[in-house]
């Protein structure tokens, strides 16, 4: 897969990484060629969101 | 052309050709995004001295315990509008003042976007500030609630209240267009070559800053509004006897102020990550990191307010929920530090100013971010909360945090704006007196929380006595010597040894391709990026 267009996974785990505030050279070059603004951000709202539902769900087992 | 004219007052060059006006209505009317970026940073030069002067009162006030200077309701003043004048009149302005002159000169575009709307942006600022210090002259005084704005007492309070809430609305809508306008010459005007990922770094954080604000001003705009028509138009948004709710409008100004704090440190972050490079003469490491960080910081800075509101009553789950979240804000933040500190290791570095209020920065934010993180936790912040140790705290990442990054800022591109190398003595003078009267202020402050004492009082008991008055004496100290700053800006403006177009010996970046002083048009055609 590693030719093909950013695809969804690609551009999950940039934003998985950017999240840690980490991203290795290589790999970030992939990204910057290979995604579309558009695609960043919305994968960035919908890891917020997931962020947010495993946060919830670490707080249900903790206290619930 | 290279050293013609460089006063700033007489530096319109003839060949303008559009008969722009002399004097005052140059100002006025300008729509040069040098002219405007100046503009913007004497007015936050100014505020800064106008608040700075509130907050010597306050210290006067507490050297001793016992009421001595102010009475109490005017020491409630004082404290709301040092706050309020501080974020919205200083930190932010001077910010917008360099975007204005660096952003279309790092990027190489010839001006901003939208020039007219930007003298607007602008000029709306004095309006606001005009407003907020009005209140002082009015019938009950200034407003007096805290910068916060909290109800009950800013639906109770005076006309100076109604002039506080007005005065938001416009520092709302200049920010709004200097978003706007930032955004737009960023994502458009680049030179050709400039990708988004070859953008030096205080251009992206910038970036980011202007989506975080067109993301929230309007949140504290609606928080202000619902204030305003709670007070005259009969709505109970916040009035439990009419079934609204005080905690409401907590969360909605803190769905803001969480973010906004991120606003005010963003752009500081891209300060530094420009200086440090330059004076360790290596690449900044982890260029990408950083942007990634800066991004991640700002998305997570929405899901963090209610660390604000842990005394405030909330459930369990909730607290759990909002004490998770702020310590994950750590994670990117740290990433920076370490990428900071990265970038001097092993570099050959010298500390001029500009590099040494910069590594001030580093260890002394990383104070603020530390003590943030006690904050964060739930159980601890129910003892600390609005205590001394959150003033600390938010007075490490703003003063030497922010405030520290817009001195480094100016120090570092004076040479470019003015044509003059700045008083390296002066400036070092400058940055001694500062970095230590700094921690004296606020060092001990930590220590008074932790102790119980609480904030916004005038007068407090006995035992709280001498780190109020180690305090206040280096308050003291730290106010006067920002007037060596200004005497340093006023030096390099007049006169001084020429600045190189260089000017730093490892500064990398188009602006440094430009003559120094920056002539008045730059960049009309378009510099090309290998
Ligand atoms: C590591 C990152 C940070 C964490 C974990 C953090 C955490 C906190 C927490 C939990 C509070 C609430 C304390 C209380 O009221 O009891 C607080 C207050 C505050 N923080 Fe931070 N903070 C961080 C960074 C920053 C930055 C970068 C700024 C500004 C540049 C900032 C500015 C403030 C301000 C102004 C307040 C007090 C607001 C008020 O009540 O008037 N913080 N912080
Ligand atoms: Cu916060």
């Amino acid at each position: 897969m590693a030719e093909r267009r950013g695809s969804h996974w690609q551009a999950a785990r940039a934003v998985f990484w950017s999240f840690f505030g980490v991203r290795k050279k290589s790999h970030y070059e992939q990204d910057a060629g290979r995604l579309s603004p558009a695609q960043v951000i919305v994968a960035g709202l919908v890891a917020a969101a997931l962020l947010v539902l495993i946060l919830l769900g670490i707080v249900w087992l903790v206290a619930g | 052309m290279a050293h013609d004219a460089t006063h700033a007052h007489d530096a319109i060059p003839a060949h303008d050709g559009h008969g722009q006006p002399g004097g005052i209505m140059r100002w006025l009317t300008t729509t040069n995004h040098k002219d405007i970026g100046s503009l913007y940073l004497w007015f936050a030069g100014t505020m800064f001295l106008v608040a700075g002067s509130f907050a010597l009162v306050i210290r006067a006030e507490l050297f001793q315990p016992g009421l001595q200077v102010v009475h109490p309701d005017f020491f409630n003043q004082m404290t709301t509008l040092h706050g309020l004048i501080m974020v919205f009149g200083v930190i932010m302005p001077a910010w917008a003042g360099f975007a204005n002159w660096q952003i279309p000169l790092m990027i190489g575009a010839p001006d901003m976007a939208f020039p007219r709307m930007n003298n607007w942006g602008f000029w709306l600022l004095p309006v606001a500030g005009f407003l907020l210090l009005l209140g002082l002259f009015m019938p009950g005084g200034a407003a007096a609630g805290g910068w916060t704005m909290y109800p009950p007492l800013f639906v109770q309070g005076g006309i100076s209240y109604d002039l506080t809430i007005f005065a938001i609305h416009i520092l709302g809508a200049s920010s709004i267009m200097g978003s706007i306008n930032i955004i737009t010459t960023v994502l458009n005007m680049r030179a050709p070559g400039m990708t988004l990922m070859k953008m030096p770094l205080f251009v992206w954080t910038w970036l980011i800053t202007a989506y975080l604000l067109i993301a929230t001003v309007p949140v504290l705009a609606g928080a202000v509004t619902m204030l305003l028509t709670d007070r005259h138009f009969d709505t109970h948004f916040f009035n439990p006897a009419g079934g609204g709710d005080p905690v409401m409008f907590q969360h909605i100004f803190w769905f803001f102020g969480h973010p906004e704090v991120y606003i005010l440190i963003l752009p500081a972050f891209g300060v530094v990550s420009q200086i440090i490079p330059t004076f360790a003469r290596k690449p900044l490491f982890g260029y990408a990191s950083m942007v990634y960080a800066t991004a991640s910081i700002a998305i997570l800075s929405f899901i963090v307010w209610a660390h604000h509101m842990f005394t405030v009553g909330m459930p369990a789950a909730a607290q759990l929920f909002f004490m998770y979240s702020t310590m994950l804000i750590a994670v990117p933040t740290g990433v920076k530090v370490f990428n900071w500190v990265a970038t001097m290791w092993k570099g050959s570095m010298t500390f001029e100013t500009p590099m040494l209020f910069a590594i001030a920065f580093v260890c002394l934010f990383t104070i603020g971010g530390f003590s943030g993180l006690v904050c964060a936790m739930t159980p601890v912040d129910i003892q600390i909360h609005d205590t001394y140790y959150v003033v600390a705290h938010f007075h490490y990442v703003l003063v030497s945090g922010a405030l520290f990054a817009i001195i480094a800022g100016v120090y570092y591109w004076l040479p470019k704006w003015t044509g003059h190398m700045y008083d390296e003595k002066l400036g070092k003078l400058h940055f001694w007196l500062s970095v230590i009267s700094m921690n004296v202020t606020f060092f001990p402050m930590h220590f008074l929380g932790l102790a119980g004492m609480p904030r916004r009082y005038a007068d407090y008991a006995l035992q709280f006595a001498e780190f109020n008055m180690i305090a206040s004496i280096g308050a003291f100290i730290f106010g006067f010597s920002q007037l060596i700053f200004l005497a340093v800006i006023i030096k390099a403006i007049r006169g001084g040894r020429k600045a190189s177009d260089q000017v730093w010996e490892g500064a990398q970046g188009l602006e440094w391709t430009v003559p120094s002083p920056a002539p008045y048009h730059t960049f009309e055609t378009a510099p090309v990026v290998k």
